[in-house]
């Protein structure tokens, strides 16, 4: 497996965020530490209401934490960029652009030329396999595909980060475990670091070389699991069972 | 690796030359409506004498003779003089002024008590101020039409500008746009961008409406046009210069509608 040379290391420093609630202060986040390796993919599960998305926006800069910071490689992550590429759970693509110009967002930004860009947004197009549909608008996709073309998009500007919210919620199970190789696919090829947050066990264990395992109230990391697993895995595996249940355990 | 997508693809309905904005049906039920219309006119006009309810017939031989004088032309190009700036002018500044409050909260506090307090003033009472800055004529009727379009326009941008969902903010920062130019020129325009023309075409229909109340007091045009043949009973020329009021409305909201169809081709 490539790993990016600059795919970076992700550490969790002590991360606390409380809100003003109307009944008081709510600790949506205590104290939440973790590291992450360079090119490591690895996933975050828990129970509704265990603060994952708010987890997620903090490092993804979109959120400051009451406490404790998140380091990008060393350097302490103080809002979003191009070098935290993320990814929701409900596409947010730009309806007025067709795909290829969805893609190329990120790429308006950068100082590459016009063909520079429609290059790299056909490289990307292919990667996702959408390669015939640069000129079609989001309205004319089905869920799978507004998901592709928001990875592609998070992709462009080569972010040494991945991060993925529910990536997959809003699709049907057939399309979910399509997207899911392709992912691992992409992942492979271009070896970048990837943090993925889901509700949903089973895909926790089936991507993640490591498990982050939150609890709630007030939310928190419980255990990180090690998945010592070879790709591709099988849910009918016994060894992935056995993962399953240990989660699905201190999940449930 | 890549796989077959193809039969995902919605397929989108093919609009047609015109954009889908005439169907046959559609045409044909309303000239069917149409031609019922003038069918009561003309049986109301022979119960009543000219100077209440003149003939379709009467009223298409004065359209003639005054467009063979010149005179339609001249009251028409009156109105547009005076028409055309106004509803620019206050659609360019609803339009700025309600993406700048739409996008800046301490704007937005500071300004609101100002608009609930100018917005209910309807645009004919500030004929006093339109003559008494403008003068009588085609500035102050402009006058009269900015205003018109200001407000309409206003509200329409600054809901859209509210609307534009905070996520697709925070997917631009991540992709590298972090200064508000920049945002409100990628994304904030852009999505509020069917709000905006909606309050465009909305106002040139109101502010064709208002160009007849804005000549009151004494700049030329249609209005003009109206109220003499109103004051010496005329009733057919009246109808005459309604008439051309509602095929020129008609003729730039059709335009509009077409524009508004292309622009907008990706909802």
């Amino acid at each position: 497996m490539a790993v990016d040379a600059d795919a970076d290391s992700v550490t969790v420093e002590d991360v606390s965020m409380v809100y003003d609630g109307s009944n008081g202060p709510v600790e949506a986040l205590r104290g939440v530490s973790f590291d992450v390796d360079p090119g490591e993919f690895v996933t975050i599960v828990g129970p509704s209401g265990c603060g994952k998305t708010t987890l997620f926006r903090i490092i993804a800069g979109l959120q400051t934490p009451t406490e404790g910071a998140v380091r990008l490689d060393g350097d302490p992550i103080d809002g979003p960029g191009p070098e935290l590429g993320i990814v929701f759970q409900e596409y947010h693509l730009f309806p007025w652009r067709t795909v290829a110009d969805n893609v190329g967002f990120g790429l308006e930004q950068t100082a590459l030329s016009t063909d520079q860009r429609r290059e790299r947004v056909q490289e990307l197009l292919e990667l996702v396999g959408l390669a015939g549909f640069a000129d079609s608008y989001p309205k004319d996709l089905s869920g799978g595909m507004k998901q592709r073309v928001a990875l592609a998009r998070s992709l462009a500007p080569d972010p040494d980060l991945l991060l993925m919210d529910e990536p997959f919620g809003a699709v049907d199970a057939q399309t979910q475990t399509l997207l899911q190789a392709e992912l691992l696919d992409i992942w492979e090829a271009t070896g970048k670091t990837v943090l993925f947050v889901t509700h949903d066990i089973e895909e926790a264990v089936k991507l993640g070389d490591r498990v982050v395992v939150m609890d709630r109230e007030p939310g928190r990391v419980q255990e990180i699991i090690d998945i010592e697993l070879e790709r591709p895995r099988s849910r009918s595996d016994r060894a992935f069972g056995s993962y399953y249940e240990e989660i699905l355990d201190r999940i449930g | 690796m890549a796989t077959d997508v193809s039969n995902e693809l919605d397929r989108t309905d093919d609009l047609g030359p015109l954009g889908g904005a005439v169907e046959p049906r559609r045409l044909l039920l309303g000239l069917v409506g149409l031609a019922g219309f003038v069918g009561l006119w003309w049986i109301g006009s022979t119960l009543q004498p000219a100077y209440i309810l003149p003939s379709p017939l009467a009223v298409a031989e004065t359209v003639q003779s005054e467009i063979a004088s010149g005179a339609m032309q001249t009251a028409l190009l009156d109105s547009v003089v005076h028409w055309l700036p106004g509803t620019v002018v206050g659609t360019t500044l609803g339009i700025a002024t309600g993406v700048a409050l739409g996008w800046s909260r301490i704007l937005e506090e500071t300004l609101t008590p100002v608009v609930r307090i100018l917005r209910p003033v309807p645009p004919l009472a500030l004929i006093g101020f339109a003559i008494a800055w403008f003068g009588i004529g085609h500035a102050g009727a402009a006058f009269i039409i900015a205003i018109g379009a200001f407000w309409i326009n206003f509200y329409a941008a600054y809901g859209g500008v509210e609307g534009v969902s905070d996520d697709l903010l925070d997917v631009a920062r991540s992709l590298g746009v972090k200064r508000q130019t920049g945002l409100i020129r990628k994304v904030v325009l852009p999505a509020s961008l069917p709000e905006i023309m909606t309050g465009v075409r909305t106002g040139i229909g109101r502010c064709w409406m208002l160009v007849v109340a804005a000549e009151i007091f004494g700049a030329p045009g249609i209005g003009r046009q109206i109220f003499r043949s109103a004051n010496s009973l005329q009733v057919d020329r009246v109808i005459a210069y309604i008439l051309v009021l509602s095929v020129m409305f008609l003729l730039v909201d059709t335009a509009f509608r077409l524009l508004q169809r292309r622009v907008l081709v990706w909802r």
